[in-house]
Protein backbone atom coordinates (compact mmCIF):
# COMPACT_ATOMS: atom_id res chain seq x y z
CA UNK A 1 0.00 0.00 0.00
CA UNK A 2 1.53 3.49 -0.89
CA UNK A 3 1.55 6.47 0.92
CA UNK A 4 -0.57 9.30 -1.12
CA UNK A 5 -0.28 12.71 0.12
CA UNK A 6 -3.52 14.26 1.19
CA UNK A 7 -5.30 16.20 -1.26
CA UNK A 8 -4.92 19.82 -0.63
CA UNK A 9 -7.97 20.31 -2.23
CA UNK A 10 -9.97 18.78 0.24
CA UNK A 11 -12.27 21.47 1.82
CA UNK A 12 -13.84 19.06 4.69
CA UNK A 13 -12.33 18.86 7.93
CA UNK A 14 -11.78 15.26 8.72
CA UNK A 15 -14.82 13.84 10.78
CA UNK A 16 -14.24 14.66 14.16
CA UNK A 17 -14.96 11.49 16.43
CA UNK A 18 -18.02 11.25 18.53
CA UNK A 19 -15.90 11.59 21.35
CA UNK A 20 -13.81 14.99 21.06
CA UNK A 21 -16.23 17.63 21.69
CA UNK A 22 -16.39 18.52 25.33
CA UNK A 23 -20.45 18.91 25.02
CA UNK A 24 -20.74 15.12 23.74
CA UNK A 25 -22.74 12.38 25.86
CA UNK A 26 -19.96 9.89 24.44
CA UNK A 27 -17.58 9.08 26.58
CA UNK A 28 -14.41 7.45 25.68
CA UNK A 29 -13.66 4.76 27.79
CA UNK A 30 -10.45 2.47 28.18
CA UNK A 31 -10.37 -0.96 29.23
CA UNK A 32 -10.57 -2.05 32.99
CA UNK A 33 -7.53 -3.35 34.33
CA UNK A 34 -8.39 -6.71 34.81
CA UNK A 35 -8.83 -7.74 38.49
CA UNK A 36 -5.91 -9.82 39.71
CA UNK A 37 -7.77 -12.74 41.44
CA UNK A 38 -5.18 -15.53 42.68
CA UNK A 39 -5.02 -14.02 45.58
CA UNK A 40 -8.01 -14.33 46.77
CA UNK A 41 -9.38 -17.93 48.21
CA UNK A 42 -11.27 -19.88 45.76
CA UNK A 43 -13.97 -20.30 48.94
CA UNK A 44 -13.95 -16.96 50.85
CA UNK A 45 -14.89 -18.07 54.96
CA UNK A 46 -17.94 -15.87 54.74
CA UNK A 47 -19.43 -18.32 52.00
CA UNK A 48 -18.05 -21.46 54.04
CA UNK A 49 -20.34 -20.34 57.07
CA UNK A 50 -23.55 -19.37 54.99
CA UNK A 51 -22.77 -23.13 53.07
CA UNK A 52 -21.68 -24.91 56.63
CA UNK A 53 -25.41 -23.29 58.24
CA UNK A 54 -27.83 -24.12 55.19
CA UNK A 55 -26.30 -27.82 54.65
CA UNK A 56 -26.48 -28.47 58.65
CA UNK A 57 -30.13 -26.53 59.00
CA UNK A 58 -31.41 -29.06 56.11
CA UNK A 59 -29.48 -32.25 57.47
CA UNK A 60 -31.71 -31.27 60.69
CA UNK A 61 -35.04 -30.33 58.88
CA UNK A 62 -34.41 -33.81 57.24
CA UNK A 63 -33.81 -35.60 60.47
CA UNK A 64 -37.05 -34.02 62.47
CA UNK A 65 -39.14 -34.98 59.67
CA UNK A 66 -38.10 -38.68 59.66
CA UNK A 67 -38.15 -38.50 63.28
CA UNK A 68 -41.83 -37.06 63.16
CA UNK A 69 -42.37 -39.81 60.63
CA UNK A 70 -41.17 -42.79 62.58
CA UNK A 71 -42.59 -42.06 65.61
CA UNK A 72 -46.41 -41.11 63.73
CA UNK A 73 -45.31 -44.99 62.40
CA UNK A 74 -44.34 -46.66 64.90
CA UNK A 75 -47.68 -45.05 66.96
CA UNK A 76 -50.46 -46.73 64.59
CA UNK A 77 -48.04 -50.12 64.37
CA UNK A 78 -46.96 -50.89 67.87
CA UNK A 79 -46.59 -54.66 67.37
CA UNK A 80 -45.14 -54.71 63.44
CA UNK A 81 -42.17 -56.69 62.99
CA UNK A 82 -40.69 -54.30 60.83
CA UNK A 83 -41.13 -51.84 64.12
CA UNK A 84 -37.29 -51.83 64.87
CA UNK A 85 -36.49 -50.97 61.04
CA UNK A 86 -38.62 -47.97 61.26
CA UNK A 87 -37.09 -46.83 65.22
CA UNK A 88 -33.32 -46.70 63.63
CA UNK A 89 -34.53 -44.82 60.40
CA UNK A 90 -33.92 -41.34 61.90
CA UNK A 91 -30.10 -42.31 62.49
CA UNK A 92 -29.94 -41.89 58.44
CA UNK A 93 -30.34 -38.01 58.53
CA UNK A 94 -28.16 -37.89 61.84
CA UNK A 95 -25.33 -39.76 60.34
CA UNK A 96 -25.63 -36.67 57.69
CA UNK A 97 -25.41 -34.12 60.32
CA UNK A 98 -22.59 -35.70 61.99
CA UNK A 99 -20.64 -36.04 58.06
CA UNK A 100 -21.51 -32.12 57.61
CA UNK A 101 -20.21 -31.47 61.20
CA UNK A 102 -16.58 -33.25 60.48
CA UNK A 103 -16.39 -31.44 57.13
CA UNK A 104 -17.27 -28.36 58.71
CA UNK A 105 -14.73 -28.76 61.30
CA UNK A 106 -12.39 -29.29 58.59
CA UNK A 107 -12.91 -26.17 56.59
CA UNK A 108 -12.16 -24.17 59.93
CA UNK A 109 -9.03 -22.37 59.91
CA UNK A 110 -5.72 -23.03 62.19
CA UNK A 111 -7.09 -20.81 65.34
CA UNK A 112 -10.39 -22.15 64.75
CA UNK A 113 -9.49 -25.28 64.96
CA UNK A 114 -7.80 -25.14 68.09
CA UNK A 115 -10.89 -23.15 69.79
CA UNK A 116 -12.69 -25.85 68.71
CA UNK A 117 -10.42 -28.35 70.38
CA UNK A 118 -10.29 -26.87 74.04
CA UNK A 119 -14.01 -26.46 74.07
CA UNK A 120 -14.60 -29.98 73.19
CA UNK A 121 -11.94 -30.56 75.80
CA UNK A 122 -13.96 -28.84 78.18
CA UNK A 123 -17.48 -29.88 77.57
CA UNK A 124 -16.29 -33.31 77.88
CA UNK A 125 -14.47 -33.18 80.85
CA UNK A 126 -17.34 -30.47 82.72
CA UNK A 127 -19.70 -33.00 81.13
CA UNK A 128 -18.31 -36.02 83.11
CA UNK A 129 -17.82 -33.93 86.08
CA UNK A 130 -21.22 -32.98 86.39
CA UNK A 131 -22.59 -36.66 85.41
CA UNK A 132 -20.42 -38.76 87.62
CA UNK A 133 -21.42 -35.72 89.96
CA UNK A 134 -25.01 -36.65 90.00
CA UNK A 135 -24.65 -39.95 89.93
CA UNK A 136 -23.09 -39.86 93.22
CA UNK A 137 -25.94 -37.86 94.23
CA UNK A 138 -28.92 -40.53 92.67
CA UNK A 139 -26.78 -43.10 94.68
CA UNK A 140 -27.63 -41.80 98.07
CA UNK A 141 -31.24 -40.74 96.94
CA UNK A 142 -31.67 -38.51 94.42
CA UNK A 143 -34.27 -39.44 91.23
CA UNK A 144 -32.95 -40.82 88.43
CA UNK A 145 -32.46 -38.58 85.58
CA UNK A 146 -32.38 -39.98 82.05
CA UNK A 147 -28.98 -40.56 80.25
CA UNK A 148 -30.29 -38.63 77.31
CA UNK A 149 -29.90 -35.46 79.11
CA UNK A 150 -25.74 -36.36 78.45
CA UNK A 151 -25.73 -35.46 74.98
CA UNK A 152 -27.76 -31.74 74.91
CA UNK A 153 -25.48 -31.02 78.18
CA UNK A 154 -22.47 -31.98 76.37
CA UNK A 155 -23.95 -29.21 73.69
CA UNK A 156 -24.07 -26.68 75.79
CA UNK A 157 -21.52 -27.00 77.68
CA UNK A 158 -19.47 -27.08 74.23
CA UNK A 159 -21.19 -23.75 73.17
CA UNK A 160 -19.82 -22.10 77.02
CA UNK A 161 -16.67 -23.02 75.71
CA UNK A 162 -16.58 -21.83 72.71
CA UNK A 163 -17.48 -18.40 73.94
CA UNK A 164 -14.93 -18.33 76.78
CA UNK A 165 -11.71 -19.61 74.70
CA UNK A 166 -12.52 -17.34 71.58
CA UNK A 167 -12.66 -14.54 74.26
CA UNK A 168 -8.91 -15.50 75.12
CA UNK A 169 -7.33 -14.52 71.31
CA UNK A 170 -9.92 -11.16 71.54
CA UNK B 1 5.83 -13.22 69.84
CA UNK B 2 5.65 -9.42 68.31
CA UNK B 3 5.11 -8.61 64.79
CA UNK B 4 4.46 -5.28 62.63
CA UNK B 5 0.91 -6.53 60.91
CA UNK B 6 -1.40 -3.70 61.85
CA UNK B 7 1.51 -1.25 60.16
CA UNK B 8 1.87 -3.14 57.36
CA UNK B 9 -1.87 -3.52 57.00
CA UNK B 10 -2.32 0.23 57.33
CA UNK B 11 0.28 0.87 54.76
CA UNK B 12 -1.76 -0.85 52.32
CA UNK B 13 -5.16 0.31 53.68
CA UNK B 14 -6.25 -3.20 54.15
CA UNK B 15 -9.08 -3.83 56.97
CA UNK B 16 -8.72 -7.04 58.94
CA UNK B 17 -11.20 -9.09 56.80
CA UNK B 18 -9.78 -7.81 53.46
CA UNK B 19 -6.53 -9.43 54.65
CA UNK B 20 -8.17 -12.72 56.22
CA UNK B 21 -9.93 -12.84 52.47
CA UNK B 22 -6.46 -12.97 51.02
CA UNK B 23 -5.29 -15.56 53.43
CA UNK B 24 -8.05 -17.90 53.86
CA UNK B 25 -8.04 -17.40 57.29
CA UNK B 26 -11.38 -15.44 59.64
CA UNK B 27 -11.10 -11.84 60.41
CA UNK B 28 -10.96 -13.12 63.64
CA UNK B 29 -7.38 -15.00 63.16
CA UNK B 30 -6.20 -12.40 61.94
CA UNK B 31 -7.19 -10.24 64.87
CA UNK B 32 -5.78 -12.83 67.08
CA UNK B 33 -2.09 -12.39 65.17
CA UNK B 34 -2.13 -8.74 65.55
CA UNK B 35 -2.60 -8.33 69.22
CA UNK B 36 0.12 -11.20 69.88
CA UNK B 37 -2.44 -13.79 71.42
CA UNK B 38 -1.80 -16.26 68.76
CA UNK B 39 1.63 -16.86 66.70
CA UNK B 40 0.14 -18.05 62.76
CA UNK B 41 1.51 -22.07 61.97
CA UNK B 42 4.52 -22.04 59.46
CA UNK B 43 2.27 -21.96 55.81
CA UNK B 44 0.10 -19.42 57.30
CA UNK B 45 3.01 -16.91 58.36
CA UNK B 46 4.49 -17.65 55.11
CA UNK B 47 1.14 -17.14 53.23
CA UNK B 48 1.38 -13.31 55.33
CA UNK B 49 4.96 -13.14 54.32
CA UNK B 50 3.88 -13.67 50.52
CA UNK B 51 0.81 -11.40 50.78
CA UNK B 52 3.15 -8.42 52.15
CA UNK B 53 6.11 -9.22 49.69
CA UNK B 54 8.71 -9.42 53.02
CA UNK B 55 10.19 -12.24 54.32
CA UNK B 56 8.61 -13.38 57.46
CA UNK B 57 11.38 -12.25 59.54
CA UNK B 58 10.38 -8.21 58.77
CA UNK B 59 6.91 -9.02 59.91
CA UNK B 60 7.36 -11.41 63.18
CA UNK B 61 10.04 -10.66 66.00
CA UNK B 62 10.77 -13.53 68.26
CA UNK B 63 10.66 -12.45 72.24
CA UNK B 64 13.53 -14.25 72.29
CA UNK B 65 15.70 -13.19 69.57
CA UNK B 66 16.38 -10.06 71.29
CA UNK B 67 18.19 -11.51 73.67
CA UNK B 68 22.10 -11.81 73.31
CA UNK B 69 22.75 -15.51 72.54
CA UNK B 70 25.17 -16.89 75.03
CA UNK B 71 26.94 -19.88 72.94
Amino acid sequence: MSEQPPDPNQTESPAEPLYTHPASPFVRTEAPEPVSMHALPSTPSTWNTYRTQIEFGLAMLAYLMVLVGSITVLQSNPDASWRYVVAVLPLAPAALVLVIFIRALGRLDELQKRIQMQAFGFSLGATALLTFGYGFLEGVGMPHVSWTFVLPIMAILWGVGTAIFALRYR
Amino acid sequence: MKNRLRVLRAELNWSQAELAERLGVSRQTVNAIETGKYDPSLPLAFSLARTFKRRIEEIFESEESRRPVIG
